[in-house]
């Protein structure tokens, strides 16, 4: 009996996660870390950061064009993904702490406002 | 050597990202062997996270850039000169891994 399937939101989170884990091994292989920072249930976005040794490794580009592509196509909810290291906003470092078991708090009144279950 | 099929490369990100990230890492560190380190770290992280390979059909690949790359590459001093060359040469460097990791070049 799958209790959980009531629970649109931890759920759709739990899938972009396993997604990540399934398809892209190579990130935590190379001592990289893919965190999920947001997710906007309504407008199907989601937000990505990878980190750890993905910040200018080479190889992050191609690998965050990959999971923009193929997220999308695999998980019919997400509509577009943001992803990138950290490095885009300016200056240096890039390297923010992510933990794999980080969840921002779901803040966001809009979330709770009860997805009508799809019968 | 991976036989290369054009028609599987319409869905590169499955059938070939092994590939794919071989060759941006391989050019990444040539270029960061022989340009400024700062300069080749932007530019991967800043403007080749928005590019995309297509393949061009014998033996040769294109690497489509974003827009006005120039204006995306931020927290570093470099003119806009040498920011284009060396942006040119790196995408040279990506064609030409490209053509090397599919097997079309020794």
């Amino acid at each position: 009996m799958s209790t959980d399937a009531q629970n649109d939101g931890d759920d759709l989170e739990e899938r972009v996660s396993n997604f990540l884990r399934r398809n892209f091994p190579q990130i935590q292989m190379h001592g990289g870390s893919a965190a999920i920072q947001n997710i906007d249930r309504e407008t199907g976005e989601v937000s990505i950061q990878l980190g750890g040794a993905c910040s200018g490794c080479g190889i992050s580009p191609m690998t965050i064009q990959a999971i923009k592509s193929r997220m999308v196509k695999e998980i019919p909810e997400i509509e577009k993904v943001h992803a990138d290291t950290g490095m885009g906003g300016g200056g240096g470092g890039g390297m923010e702490p992510s933990f794999p078991g980080e969840t921002t708090d779901d803040g966001d009144d809009g979330a709770d406002e009860g997805p009508q279950a799809p019968f | 050597m991976a036989e290369f099929d054009p028609e599987k490369f319409e869905d590169k990100y499955a059938n070939y990202f092994t590939e794919l990230q071989r060759a941006y890492k391989n050019a990444f560190e040539r270029m960061n062997e022989r340009y400024d380190s700062e300069l080749i770290h932007a530019i991967d992280q800043q403007v080749l996270n928005e590019s995309e390979p297509f393949y061009e059909g014998d033996g040769e690949f294109r690497i489509d850039l974003p827009e006005n790359p120039g204006d995306r590459v931020t927290g570093i001093i470099v003119d806009d000169e040498k920011l284009d060359e060396t942006l040119d040469i790196y995408v040279d460097e990506l064609e030409a891994e490209l053509r090397s990791v599919f097997g079309f070049e020794e």
